[in-house]
């Protein structure tokens, strides 16, 4: 008996609004995937143009702009570029205070991206509104935790949209100590929670997947990579931020707006799992321990242990912010002063959904000739193409229309993109040949 | 918990601060946060509204809407007859309406809750808001200011 081979085309034609526009296009003939494109179109890269011309004191601000979700992410990493060059020594105050403000980001993206855009998919909803009904528990304390997030933003940022805490030198107000007390105590009893978010989220029933990739994230010599690090790969290397272009590369491709990273000419992963994978080792004892608990193994080669690695980071930055606001003073001043220098100047942090990486050019003025700057959705973009193509392999080319399309929703939201809000609205027409 | 709590919903994005110019034409009209009432404005919150909603007997909701009326044309919606929301226009990050739903799935709801849509023309990022919007909003904060007077 033969069994004919279906031909199905299914275009995705809208994957995002205002934070990037996206679609999906995938044709399969006689049974073979023909044509898988994601294309996605960034607004960052508006950005760059904007900041030429600009001083560097207005940079923070500015670059805040580009991502409603992660603005510390932009403004830290654009702050640790240009001290850099312009030979700035932060205080000890302000590099601990960037490492909490970092930490309350990681809090509220990985909450909202957990409870809000994946994990509906892992329990067969289509929204968090429909995951809401069979775990409400579990949402309201994503939403306690996002929020907390949200707060500890507030408290160095003044805002946790679009902050604007950050000076080059440092901050511009330190927060009152009456203030870091109550922070403080907040932190300390989103812990449990956040332990009970890490085994909720590893009792998931995940897809079955096996992938070989390489991971991409930034190594510290002690700490759990966050704001600061030198650039590793999962093949061994180490690289400081100065030396990314020797490695990276990024090119146009016509289907696409944004640009495509490569990696030695290969895709790669950045983002919470990429992290994990490299930096296992500098997790603190007890979440180590809980992780053996759970029975989740790193590295990990399935790509959706995304949302639990999601989680660990949570945990970890919940604890991380509660140690270095524990014996918390107030500095003398939250900035040191800062004289601009010609020259260029590199900077690479940990986004919540991974590494991000900015270089500028600077004139004697202190004004911005060029600039450019690599988010981690682009440096994704490759992988999820590929993880795409070899994850509808395994799922069965065979499934129905709508199932491969919902499959297909999975994959690209498990990577958190900055078009993940939209890609739970995503509109398709499928053509059969 | 307040009696009542006003939150005016909006951007900065032409006709999208209808609103923030609500919140302003009841403070206008000698409205302000105390005595049991909460007045607030807020900038495209998300899920961070859900913890309003538990705080408060009475929730007055007003925000942009785009639908099939004239610019300028208000719109009340009860606790639930909310508008048909296939597509969010904020970015990144759940709507009014999907932050109700999903609080009304998660019982945190108040016992009281009128939403009005204002109908929106151009949100261009930056633009001013029309003279419709803002002839809108002062109607809308004296039918505000009307219901509050007789309720309390």
């Amino acid at each position: 008996m033969t069994e004919s081979l279906r031909s199905v085309s299914i275009h995705v034609p809208v994957l995002a609004r205002v934070e990037g526009e996206g679609a999906l296009d995938l044709r399969i003939d006689n049974g073979v995937i023909a044509e898988l494109r994601l294309r996605i179109f960034e607004p960052p890269r508006f950005f760059e143009k904007f900041l030429e011309g600009h001083h560097y004191s207005e940079i923070p601000d500015m670059v805040a702009r580009i991502c409603g979700i992660c603005p510390v992410a932009y403004q830290v990493t654009a702050a640790q570029a240009l001290e850099k060059l312009f030979g700035v020594e932060l205080d000890p105050w302000a590099r601990a205070m960037r490492r909490v403000f970092y930490c309350g980001e990681w809090i509220q993206s990985h909450s909202l991206h957990i409870h809000l855009l994946a994990a509906p998919d892992f329990f067969g909803c289509s929204s968090a509104i429909e995951l809401a009904r069979i775990a409400p528990e579990e949402v309201r304390r994503g939403l306690r935790i996002q929020a907390l997030g949200n707060e500890l933003m507030d408290l160095f940022g003044a805002r946790s949209v679009h902050p604007v805490g950050i000076r080059i030198g440092g901050f511009h107000a330190a927060p009152a100590l009456s203030r870091i007390q109550a922070m403080r105590d907040k932190l300390r009893a989103a812990l449990p929670e956040a332990e009970a978010l890490v085994r909720w989220a590893a009792r998931i029933q995940l897809p079955p997947d096996d992938q070989a990739f390489i991971s991409v994230a930034l190594r510290h010599p002690t700490d759990y990579a966050i704001e600061a690090g030198a650039i590793a790969a999962s093949d061994g290397l180490l690289i400081e931020a100065e030396s990314y272009d020797d490695h990276f590369a990024e090119r146009h491709e016509t289907h696409s707006t944004a640009l495509f990273s490569t990696y030695h000419q290969q895709p790669y992963l950045v983002g919470p799992l990429a992290r994990l994978n490299l930096n296992r080792d500098r997790l603190p004892e007890g979440i180590k321990a809980l992780l053996a608990e759970t029975g989740f193994t790193l590295p990990s080669r399935n790509i959706f242990h995304s949302l639990l690695a999601r989680a660990v980071e949570i945990l970890l930055a919940l604890q991380e912010a509660l140690r270095l606001l524990d014996h918390y003073t107030m500095p003398e001043s939250p900035w040191v002063p800062v004289i601009p220098r010609a020259g260029v100047a590199t900077g690479c942090t940990e986004a919540p959904r991974g590494l991000l990486w900015h270089r500028y050019e600077m004139d004697d003025d202190g004004r911005v000739v060029s600039a450019r700057i690599v988010p981690p959705t682009s440096q994704n973009q490759g992988r999820i193409e590929e993880d795409l193509r070899l994850s509808l392999l395994n799922f069965g080319l065979d499934q129905p229309d709508e199932a491969l399309r919902l499959h297909c929703e999975k994959v690209i939201r498990n990577y958190d993109p900055c078009i993940s809000c939209a890609t739970h609205f995503l509109r398709m027409r499928v053509e059969r040949t | 918990m307040s009696r009542v709590c006003i939150l005016g919903v909006g951007s900065p994005s032409g006709d999208d601060q209808a609103g923030w110019l609500t919140v302003d034409a009841l403070l206008d009209l000698g409205i302000r946060t105390g005595g049991g009432i909460v007045i607030e404005k807020l900038d495209r919150p998300g899920s961070a509204l859900i913890p309003l909603l538990g705080s408060t007997a009475w929730l007055i909701l007003v925000d942009a809407m785009q639908g099939e009326g004239e610019t300028g044309q208000i719109q009340r919606f009860d606790q639930t007859d909310w508008p048909h929301y296939g597509q969010g226009l904020s970015s990144h990050g759940l709507g009014v309406i999907d932050a109700l739903m999903l609080a009304g799935e998660l019982g945190s709801l108040p016992p009281r809750l009128e939403l009005y849509g204002i109908e929106v023309g151009g949100t261009t990022p930056g633009s001013s808001p029309s003279r419709a919007i803002r002839a809108a909003a002062t109607r809308l904060a004296s039918t505000i200011a009307d219901q509050l007077a007789r309720s309390f």
